[in-house]
């Protein structure tokens, strides 16, 4: 008999178990922890648990006296451990009611029991389920939050129903294979739930690994902009990384890259003939041929393997730019998972295209910048040099007609360097220029030092690089001292790099907003875009001693 | 013949007004000077009655300067500088004229003619210049400048006007007046300034010749105070 029973019961767990399984999979259920708590998946949990109370009893042994042998407690308990008190109680009082429907001298007992084991599940879940929800899903835990709900049962068979010898009759026939049958049960269920939150976890770890991975990888070519031969990388790292069958790139006209398969016939420069892929540009909408239900059909060739596709649109300041598509043959089934991968991928690159677009146009702000300082001539400067032209005429015109000579180099050179590079020489030539003029005006009081190492002579710097540098050196040592005034301009080498030091013994930087820091961090910032983010200025002072600016360029050896 | 002083820290824009200057015939140069403390030094040799004044100088600029000059027989101001930004403000300063270089010698015409006339006036009010916040000081061949709330007291003697910090004792060519009047230190004896934000405590002499009462600064110095001075000291410190 006892046997008998147990088999039974066991039966039921199987039909459970593959309930469980199909539950577990299915939409309805989401493994997130933190989604439980939302009304819809408490009510879904409801649902399922109730049916499962409900079928409990169906798949029991009815006994003689009305008696039922059965499963319930499985329902009630993992109702209330996930999904709260409220949950818990409600599936009992559920199923209880149904149970109560079919009668039996021990129905009142049993009604109530899984009321409690409903509350019991319930509790555990409040207890837990803030401070340790990993704790919550452990079969130990269901083991004996179940098995001490059914020993309370069997306690209050004997308690409540009537007659008591019968019960006494009753529960030494069933108690211990409820006990074991529904403990096995709820903890079976713990162990499935258990192991899809693992496989979730671990699916989403790998997800996230490998956008970082793309991410990581397309910075570089994207930083370069937005063309052919950018996609073409980006194109062959989002293959190497989604492993998918092919990976396409396209503008709003015709395709920028393709690689994978079918890129025999899929050639970059070819107009867009998709009505997939104009479908996404024109709605900005993502579009996905699964391959069962739509499908991606080549315009090109009919040879083509590819059969499922998703084309994700590149939307930049609210416009799209293009895609990305990634294809798969008709043999592979398109995993869904590469379809949010593909939309985490677009994402990104559309906000790397907006930061480059944002950085152009910023160069573009220097450049213009760079103009307006070039042609902004100090009035002070100017005035002050004609003066000088007009004191020096009186006692040595000869002198006078080199300083003009210095002056209009000088202007000229101002006005017309245009282009974004220029070499140190040609720096230093345009320096000399204003550095003849200083001297002629402030006499013994201005001594400058030039250390330059001739081979650095033809090392390309951004124009206009040493020119406001070395007046601001000027100017400040002159200002800060009734005496005289030192600057210093060195290049040397240092390994990779090549670097310009250009000092003043006043000591009196102070990193102030607006002046003359404008010249200097526009130098940084062209140097920076230009030549790379690692270059630039940097500013040491020891005050009232020195001040260093020094320039750090790149320096290659070049045959001369 | 007027006498002037020039004031530009560039030798050739110096030569060149000195020049034009004696062409005109005019006026005598009595003194160019390169800097700030230059020109404090030859305005108290020489007492021009003009000078001709650059406004960007280093570390001590023009209107700076102007602060600087003692009320008493200041002589007149005109500013030389190349670029006409300051123009307003040099008239805030009440300076008599207001040249741009190159200076043109017709300019430069006119302008004597308005000094002339104004030689003629006495020079009732005194410019309106800036409060003096910084004094410069001779320490050896440097100068320095001290800033005003580090003075402690000024000492006037036969070598000179003297100020004291807690640093030591530096000598200035700024008078006593100009640091009473522009720098806000308070007279307490013929020979004496002291800094009201630095006075610690104020007691009876106890030796009639050496005033009617002593200052005790926060550095330590004791400052006499005399009786025509008292009742002013009293008023000003609140006692």
């Amino acid at each position: 008999m006892m046997g008998r029973l147990l088999l039974t019961l066991f039966e039921a767990m199987a039909v459970f178990f593959v309930l469980f399984h199909l539950y577990s999979r299915s939409p309805a259920f989401t493994p997130a922890r933190t989604d439980w708590l939302r009304p819809r998946a408490k009510l879904s949990l409801l649902l399922f648990f109730t049916g499962i109370a409900i079928l409990g009893t169906y798949l029991g042994l009815p006994l003689a006296g009305g008696a039922i042998a059965n499963t319930r407690a499985v329902g009630a308990v993992l109702g209330g451990m996930l999904g709260g008190p409220a949950v818990g109680v409600a599936v009992g009082l559920l199923s209880g009611a149904h149970r109560l429907t079919l009668g039996g001298f021990t129905a009142g007992a049993g009604a109530i029991a899984t009321t409690l084991e409903g509350l019991m599940g319930g509790l555990v879940h409040r207890r837990l389920a803030a401070a340790a929800p990993d704790r919550l899903i452990s079969w130990k835990l269901a083991f004996a939050v179940t098995a001490a709900g059914e020993v309370l049962h069997m306690g209050l068979l004997l308690a409540v129903s009537r007659p008591f010898q019968e019960s006494v009759h009753v529960v030494q026939g069933i108690g211990v294979p409820m006990i074991l049958a529904n403990s096995v049960g709820a903890a079976l269920f713990m162990t499935l739930l258990r192991d899809r939150h693992e496989r979730y976890d671990r699916v989403a770890a790998a997800t996230s690994a490998r956008a970082l991975r793309i991410a990581e990888r397309t910075l570089g070519p994207l930083a370069r902009g937005f063309d052919r031969s950018v996609a073409g990388e980006l194109a062959s790292i989002i293959q190497e990384e989604t492993g998918v069958g092919a990976v396409a790139i396209t503008d709003t006209e015709t395709v920028l890259a393709f690689v994978g398969r079918g890129s025999d016939h899929h050639r970059p420069g070819l107009p867009i003939a998709s009505p997939l892929t104009r479908g996404a540009i024109e709605r900005h909408e993502v579009v996905f041929a699964d391959g069962e239900h739509a499908h991606y059909r080549c315009a090109v060739s009919p040879d083509c393997p590819l059969d499922s596709a998703v084309v994700i649109p590149l939307v930049v300041d609210g416009a799209a730019i293009g895609t990305v598509q990634l294809l798969e043959t008709a043999r592979t089934r398109f995993r869904r998972l590469n379809r949010s991968l593909g939309e985490g991928i677009a994402d990104l690159l559309s906000d790397q295209l907006l930061r480059a677009r944002f950085h152009e146009q910023k160069s573009l702000l220097v450049l213009t910048e760079l103009r307006l300082l070039q042609a902004q001539v100090d009035p002070h400067f100017l005035f002050n040099a004609l003066n000088t032209v007009h004191a020096v005429t009186r006692t040595d015109p000869e002198r006078a007609r080199e300083l003009l000579g210095h002056l209009s180099a000088l202007f000229r050179k101002n006005l017309k360097r245009s282009a974004p590079l220029s070499t140190l020489e040609e720096e230093l030539e345009h320096a000399r220029a204003y550095l003849e003029i200083e001297k002629a005006r402030f006499g013994d009081r201005l001594l400058v030092l030039t250390e330059v190492d001739p081979a650095l002579l033809g090392l390309r710097l951004p124009t206009f690089t040493l020119q406001p540098l070395i007046e601001n050196a000027v100017k400040h040592g002159l200002g800060a001292t009734l005496g005289e005034a030192t600057t210093r301009i060195r290049a040397y080498r240092q390994g990779a790099a090549a670097v310009i030091e250009i000092e003043d013994d006043a000591g009196a930087y102070a990193p102030r907003p607006g002046a003359d820091g404008m010249g200097m961090s526009l130098v940084d910032r062209r140097i920076k875009n230009l030549l790379g983010a690692e270059w630039g200025v940097t500013v040491s002072c020891t005050p009232s001693a020195l001040t260093r600016v020094s320039v750090r360029v790149p320096f290659e050896e070049r045959a001369a | 013949m007027m006498r002037a002083v020039i004031v530009d820290d560039e030798p050739n824009a110096r030569a060149e007004l000195r020049a034009l200057l004696q062409a005109s015939g005019e006026v005598e140069v009595a003194a160019d000077c390169g800097n700030a403390v230059e020109a404090l030094q030859a305005v108290r040799r020489e007492r021009p009655d003009v000078l001709f004044l650059d406004v960007q100088m280093p570390v001590v600029d023009g209107f700076e300067l102007l602060g600087m000059l003692d009320p008493d027989g200041q002589p007149a101001v005109v500013f030389v500088t190349a670029h006409d930004a300051f123009a307003l403000r040099a008239f805030e300063e009440s300076a008599a004229d207001y040249l741009l270089k190159p200076v043109a010698p017709d300019r430069l015409r006119r302008t004597l003619e308005r000094l002339r006339a104004r030689a003629g006036l006495a020079r009732a009010a005194p410019p309106l210049a800036p409060p003096l916040t910084r004094v410069p000081c001779l320490a050896g061949r440097a100068v320095k400048l001290v800033p005003l709330g580090e003075i402690e007291l000024v000492r006037s003697g036969p070598a000179g006007v003297h100020v004291v910090t807690a640093q030591g004792e530096l000598f200035t060519e700024l008078t006593l007046k100009v640091l009473e009047e522009r720098g806000g230190l308070l007279r307490c004896h013929k020979q004496h300034l002291v800094n009201p934000d630095r006075v610690d405590e104020i007691r009876p002499g106890d030796d009639v010749e050496a005033g009617a009462a002593v200052i005790r600064t926060r550095g330590g110095h004791d400052v006499p105070v005399s009786r025509r001075h008292l009742a002013q000291v009293r008023e000003r410190l609140g006692f």
